[in-house]
């Protein structure tokens, strides 16, 4: 999903077969790593490292995905992983998706990733329910846990990156 | 006695009795020691779970009877005040006066009612005894003289100090608290058992043994002395430390550990300030090296690195953005805690040494850090964590939304600052109370009134600010409510006018960290609060303001999750740059100054190879 944006919700949505869902996933995947991948430059050296990382866990998620795209029981491995759902610990509902302009800070940049999982999570969640359940709406559901895995660890990081160094 | 005739020597006949005992069974009496009453001094027991290896039982015995001996398997943690020491005996020398059982601060030593260990030549080694719990052999003995009320030597109770109460202090900025009186200073020195947990948990390593030793003896300019090997803040750290020694003391561990903070208080404040700056020359090179050194910041860290570089022959000029010196000493701490005045007096003793400091002078504006590199040998930044981090909730980025950091500096520079009638302040750390004390006394002045509530994502159990800062702040009339988190501030609409601020919203944090401790909270939202308040003033984090570096050297330095990437001794990857304080560690006074003295002890290194060299 990208920045919430009402066309990728479409046209993931126009998706009918398990393959072509994870191929779409993907790609908003790559789209996030190469924003983050591009943005590198743009910040400065000590904001560096929270771009970089988030380029990196793109990827990662990237490859995961790909690598589901490619196996024969896709099905399956979905079932399995829709079993233990993450949990939305809901903190960053509440931060801004700010306008990142042309040098963030980490917390901007930070707060701009936390809102793209925040969205993704929700369009993907969305999905699962407005599908019947079966492999599809497994998919849906079990994309909506990666988003929601990847933006609690976001929080994290945005936790000791901005609640501390003083109090 | 009275039956035998002492003149009875026996018949002729006498030997030939011992032939009645011919063909009869052999009889063996058994040789047990006589039960020892219940105080009897007998061989030492030691409960290795309660001991925590402090020596203070080989300090005091007279004898050198006893050895600590370093146990590896033991956890070991200075901080805790834990050494992995235990105490072994020689009992070829111990006369069981039992003063190490009236002196142990946790009371694990006793001694037990067992006596008799006999052994072979050979075996002479085993009156060499590592006692445990289960005494000399293994067998289990009674407990005999073991920490009784009347017996115990450690004084558990802390030599109360004055101060003011709360509604005697709500409305100004005084001090709270009072100092100790000579005597006071005296009895409370008196309670120490030397035993050094607080010189292992200081992070400067101060020898406060050795200047509480001095106090007792009556003597606070030989404390002074002491206090300057390695603490050149010493007025600052005898109010604002965090004092991790008392927080190792032995004491502690059954009564109230020694108030070291308020001795080293008591030290400073006895000896007139022109002593104390002679003492604190002494020592001092009497050459120039001929090296300058140039330090960003006139904060502990920096003024400490400057106080050291300076008594080692170098030329150090301090480069400072504000009117006067301390950084968040004087900018970030209220004047109920760290009066200005004597900030003012440990900055006089770095001062009349020679180093130069520059008010008033902003690097990256007024100098730049190029200008630095090519006028000076080494360069120190110490720029502190002056940016007040923000939520970013909905509502933050409102005028009307104050950062704590900024509101205490306008304080402490005796801006005005318009305080409303009730404030909201975000945060759970000492700077979240710093803020909203100085509140209250603002608004008690302007208003007769105060109404300050302070909210906290963290539960109490995981607050950061200091419990007793926590205390005093409930005692001044300021609620603290805690495993709030902010969802939005709120306003009210007003004609013609930015809106007003009218409160936040916050949701029940049922849980904040995960297993492994990390940041994963679990809001209940159907508690939902509205807090009602004219301002919102932020205290969550702060940060380095690294802009003054310029874009250029941002690049050549290397980083580490945002803060500067520094050796062990505060050195960045350029050769000339080292960084040290909050702005590297985080922040903590005491911290800052140990940190000041490695980056020093570095740079005169470094400009000694150079001299070599040249």
């Amino acid at each position: 999903m990208i920045e919430g944006a009402v066309s990728s919700y479409e046209k993931i949505k126009a998706k009918t077969s398990l393959r072509d869902i994870l191929d779409v996933a993907c790609s908003f995947e790559a789209s996030a790593r190469d924003f983050y991948t591009d943005l590198i430059p743009k910040v400065g050296k000590n904001v560096r490292w929270v771009v970089e990382e988030l380029a990196a866990e793109e990827q990662e998620h990237l490859d995961l995905l790909s690598g589901l795209a490619g196996r024969e029981d896709i099905a399956e491995q979905i079932k399995a992983e829709v079993r233990t759902p993450a949990t939305d610990s809901r903190f960053s509902d509440c931060v801004h998706l700010p306008d990142l302009g042309p040098s963030p800070d980490d917390q901007a940049v930070l707060q701009y990733a936390m809102g793209r999982e925040q969205i993704a999570m929700e369009h993907y969640r969305s999905l699962a329910e407005s599908t019947a359940p079966g492999p599809i709406h497994d998919l849906f559901s079990f994309l909506a846990g990666e988003e929601t895995k990847h933006k609690t660890e976001l929080e994290k990081v945005y936790y000791e990156v901005v609640h501390s160094g003083g109090v | 006695m009275r039956d035998i005739d002492y003149k009875d020597k026996g018949g002729v006949l006498n030997p030939l009795k011992n032939l009645s005992f011919f063909g009869r069974k052999a009889v063996t009496v058994p040789l047990e020691p006589r039960p020892a009453s219940a105080n009897y001094r007998g061989f030492h027991l030691n409960d290795w779970e309660t001991c925590i290896g402090c020596s203070t039982c080989q300090k005091v015995c007279d004898n050198a009877a006893i050895t600590m001996v370093r146990i590896p398997d033991l956890p070991e943690d200075p901080v805790q005040g834990i050494r992995n020491l235990r105490p072994a005996i020689d009992y070829g020398r111990c006369c069981w006066c039992a003063l190490c059982v009236d002196l142990c601060p946790t009371g694990s030593i006793s001694l037990s009612r067992e006596y008799v260990h006999t052994c072979l030549d050979s075996e002479l080694d085993s009156y060499f005894v590592l006692p445990d719990a289960k005494g000399i052999h293994g067998t289990p003995y009674p407990k005999g003289w073991a920490k009784s009320e009347d017996a115990d030597l450690v004084a558990l109770e802390r030599e109360r100090m004055e101060e003011l109460e709360p509604a005697e202090r709500i409305g100004h900025f005084q001090e709270i608290v009072a100092g100790y009186d000579s005597n006071q200073a005296i009895i409370e020195a008196s309670r120490c058992v030397q035993c050094g947990m607080c010189f292992d948990a200081c992070p400067t390593h101060m020898n406060a043994p050795e200047y509480i030793r001095a106090i007792w003896k009556g003597d606070p300019e030989q404390a002074v002395r002491e206090i300057y090997r390695t603490n050149p803040f010493a007025h600052t750290c005898g109010r604002v430390c965090t004092h991790r020694c008392e927080d190792a003391c032995s004491v502690g561990h059954r009564g109230t550990p020694i108030a070291i903070r308020w001795l080293k208080r008591y030290a400073m404040d006895a000896v007139d300030h022109e002593r104390v700056k002679a003492i604190a020359a002494e020592g001092k090179a009497r050459f120039l090296s001929g090296k300058r050194v140039a330090v960003v910041g006139a904060g502990p860290a920096g003024l400490t690195a400057a106080f050291d570089l300076i008594k080692q022959g170098h030329e150090v000029t301090v480069l400072e953005a504000q009117a006067k010196a301390g950084g968040m000493v004087r900018y970030g701490i209220p004047d109920y805690r760290m009066p200005p005045d004597r900030i003012d007096r440990d900055v006089d003793v770095i001062t009349s040494l020679g180093v130069k400091i520059q008010y008033q002078t902003r690097v990256g504006k007024d100098v730049t850090m190029a200008e630095l590199e090519r006028d000076y040998d080494a360069v120190i930044l110490t720029i502190g964590l002056w940016m007040g981090r923000s939520t970013r909730i909905p509502g933050s980025d409102s005028p009307r939304v104050k950062r704590a950091v900024t509101l205490l500096r306008d304080v402490a520079d005796q801006v005005k600052v318009s305080i409303p009638a009730s404030v909201i302040v975000i945060g759970g750390g000492n700077v979240a109370m710093d803020v909203a004390r100085t509140v209250a006394r603002l608004q008690k002045q302007t208003f007769g009134a105060v109404k300050v509530t302070v909210t906290a994502l963290e539960d109490l159990e995981h607050f950061l600010a200091d419990p007793q800062e926590i205390k005093e702040a409930r005692e001044e009339g300021i609620e603290i409510l805690d495993a709030r988190g902010p969802q939005e501030i709120l306003f009210k609409p007003r004609k013609y006018e930015v809106d007003k601020v009218h409160g936040l919203r916050t949701w029940r944090v049922l849980s904040i960290f995960d297993d492994q401790g990390r940041f994963a909270p679990r809001y209940d939202e159907a508690d939902e609060q509205i807090h009602e308040g004219e301002m919102v003033i932020e205290a969550i984090g702060q940060a380095a303001e690294v802009d003054l570096l310029g874009e250029d050297l941002t690049e050549r330095l290397e980083w580490m999750r945002g803060r500067l990437k520094v050796d062990g001794q505060g050195r960045t990857n350029l050769p000339w740059l080292w960084a040290a304080g909050d702005m590297v560690l985080g922040p903590d006074v005491v911290s800052a100054v140990a940190d000041g003295h490695r980056v020093a002890a570095s740079i005169n290194t470094y400009l000694s190879i150079q001299e070599d060299a040249a």
